[in-house]
């Protein structure tokens, strides 16, 4: 069942410079939803709309960030709802850190550098539940407890504690009220590589002991590969590809995914990583027809002015170029050629 | 803690008591004017005759007073023996009056006008700014702010003297000078309290109007940049309250460069006020200081100089000390 269910969403900063307004598209026309209980990662490169749509998502719309269009349906067990339908900010507050919850970037000042992190606990709990210094006392210490985590760091000040340490600590933050959606938004940025696989673990360790969902956005492909049940791949604000982990990693269908992959480094593989040529688009101007079309090895004509759509190939999979379309036999055969 | 943070800006706050205080004695020798020939010279020109056995007396005397007896050194020791009594020696200009003494009439004045004028501003404009990022839609918050900044740039001494004129000439309540009306008796009653704050009020206007801009700024810069950082990001993320975002998040965080520059500016309110206090005549410290420079009067220059010295190092070393309570990543380094 879908716990999440975001249809045709449109997300844009909306500048107005001297009179003159310009619109970043940095999520148009996303579609997808996520299963009670899976890890969907949301991979791409830095700039493709990937934050902005876990903004979107969470209900942290501020401007110049404006939601032109879509929707976005939480289905809870004892309640539905469409997110931008709540034009309370208060209904919204309720949802955020209760039911849908952030594990932001692994950076140095996620936590506030002036309160002890019993304090950044305190104003998390308080804010949402009614209980007792007693109850809070107990509430936590379990959740440490669960997490390997000693009851000691709750005197310490954020810059006490190494990056490692900080980044656990934020992500029991995040978790202490058994959040149903957990977004993790690149939560392994930043720290080092022995770290990261220790953070990975335990939100896997919370993951299956909550029994939460989790949306991981990350440019890291290892890490999804390692984590994720279902992976979607953002290029320029659309998702370009979709599909369950083994058949998106085994068989990538559209070519930005397989560059992405190709530069992953595998075991007993000694040949040179091929890295993907060129940057995104601006996304203020985005080329027309397929975003991809400037840096892709396929490219033809009908690229150039037809904007692919987000294609069933099967149950699982769905990709968005006309590659895979039935027709474009010849492009197919050129593609496996050149491979 | 002690020993790394303490003791440092101890021995830090005395050595620069000492260079100051050394430079206020330095300076005005390096002038090429004797104060005791000034002297002098100024006896003779009024015509009187001295023969050559007195006039060397007087010039003794005169040296001794002045603390220009001796050799350089033997009077650099004899400046710090007489500091450190609390002598600062006589007024040249009103002479034989004690520096200090002409000091201790002034200081209240100074203080009063300065102290009221600096909280008043510090504390409308921190919250102004803090308002301004809070509420950054909010109209009534961006015509505030609109105000300020069209103030700000006016020159000082044309709003005290458009208020002199507005309301002490055209619209004649608030008096045009002095710090408090002739005839009334000082001391701690009613009326005279009453007629202190008339005369003050004028002047610390003025002051409040120029002075709130800088704090409101300040306030204003410090918190937009805390509100993109990533913990109140976190924090909204995480659904607390919006009161508790703005107070314990941007507010707090955000108050404590406005502390350090409260601090720092009680440390210059010995030097005074010079323009508030010349175009409100008020009897202050920078008006006396004013008539030192004008009248070469060297021991007063010196004196309010010591007192300008020991007021900014202070206050830099209470805010120093006063820092850890504010920001523990001072604490812990």
């Amino acid at each position: 069942m879908a716990i999440l269910e975001v249809d045709n969403l449109k997300a844009y900063y909306v500048t107005q410079t001297f009179g003159r307004s310009s619109t970043v598209r940095a999520v148009d026309g996303v579609s997808f939803h996520v299963n009670k209980n899976e890890i969907y990662g949301i991979a791409g490169e830095s700039g493709c709309g990937k934050s902005t749509l876990l903004k979107a998502i969470s209900g942290l719309v501020k401007p110049p960030l404006q939601i032109l269009g879509g929707e976005i349906r939480y289905n809870f067990a004892d309640q539905q709802l469409n997110i931008l339908d709540l034009k309370d900010e208060k209904q919204r507050r309720r949802l955020r850190g209760a039911r849908i919850s952030l594990i932001p970037q692994g950076s140095m000042s996620v936590l506030n550098p002036v309160r002890r992190i019993k304090k950044s606990f305190e104003d998390v709990i308080y804010a949402h539940l009614d209980v007792s210094e007693g109850e809070f006392e107990e509430l936590v210490k379990n959740h440490l407890e669960a997490l390997g985590l000693d009851w000691t760091v709750m005197h310490t000040y954020p810059h006490q504690l190494s990056g490692g340490m900080r980044q656990r600590v934020t992500i029991a933050l995040s978790t202490i009220l058994r959040p149903e959606i957990i977004f993790a938004d690149e939560p392994t940025t930043a720290l080092d590589v022995v770290v990261q696989r220790g953070v990975i673990q335990l939100i896997k360790k919370i993951k299956e002991e909550q029994q939460n969902t989790l949306i991981l956005v990350t440019h890291d492909m290892s890490v999804h590969a390692t984590l994720c049940d279902r992976l979607a791949v953002m290029y320029a604000g659309e998702i370009v590809e979709e599909g369950d982990v083994k058949s998106l990693f085994g068989s990538p269908k559209h070519p930005y995914t397989s560059m992405l992959l190709s530069s992953l480094p595998k075991i007993g593989d000694k040949s040179a990583r091929v890295s993907a040529p060129g940057a995104p688009p601006s996304l203020a101007n985005p080329p027309a027809g397929c975003r991809f079309h400037p840096r892709c090895p396929y490219a033809v004509d009908r690229c150039r002015q037809e904007t692919p759509a987000l294609r069933q190939l099967n149950e699982t999979h769905r990709v968005a170029c006309f590659l895979q379309e039935a027709g474009s036999m010849e492009l197919q055969g050129r593609a496996a050629n050149e491979q | 803690m002690l020993k790394k943070y303490y003791i440092p800006r101890l021995i830090q706050y005395f050595t620069v008591l000492f260079i100051g205080v050394t430079l206020v004695f330095v300076i005005p020798r390096l002038l090429p004017s004797n104060p005791v020939e000034h002297q002098l010279s100024r006896m003779m020109a009024q015509g009187q005759y001295l023969d050559p056995s007195a006039i060397q007396a007087i010039r003794e005397t005169l040296e001794q007073l002045y603390g220009l007896k001796g050799g350089i050194f033997e009077q650099y020791v004899d400046y710090f023996k007489r500091l450190f009594t609390g002598d600062l020696g006589p007024s040249f200009t009103q002479f034989p009056t004690p520096v200090t003494t002409l000091i201790r009439q002034s200081l209240p004045w100074t203080l009063g006008l300065l102290l009221a004028s600096l909280s008043i501003s510090w504390i409308v404009g921190t919250v102004l700014g803090g308002i301004r990022v809070s509420f950054p839609r909010s109209k009534l918050a961006r015509l505030i702010e609109l105000l300020i900044m069209g103030v700000r740039p006016i020159p000082y001494y044309i709003v005290a003297l458009v208020l002199l004129i507005l309301f002490a000439f055209l619209w004649p309540i608030f008096p045009m000078s002095g710090g408090y009306r002739m005839g009334v008796k000082p001391g701690f009653n009613l009326p005279f309290i009453l007629d202190l704050l008339r005369h003050a009020f004028l002047p610390i206007l003025s002051m409040v109007i120029i002075e709130i801009g800088g704090w409101f700024l300040q306030m204003r810069n410090v918190a937009s940049n805390i509100v993109e950082e990533d913990y109140v990001v976190y924090a909204e993320a995480s659904g607390l309250p919006k009161a508790k975002i703005i107070f314990m998040y941007i507010v707090r965080n955000a108050i404590i460069p406005q502390i350090t520059g409260f601090a720092l500016n009680i440390g210059f309110i010995f030097g005074g006020a010079l323009i508030t206090e010349i175009v409100f005549a008020y009897p202050g410290m920078g008006y006396l200081l004013y008539s030192a420079i004008l009248a070469g009067d060297y021991n007063l220059i010196m004196g309010i100089n010591i007192f300008s010295i020991v007021g900014v190092s202070t206050a830099m070393l209470i805010v120093d000390l006063i820092y850890p309570l504010l920001d523990p990543r001072v604490r812990y380094q």
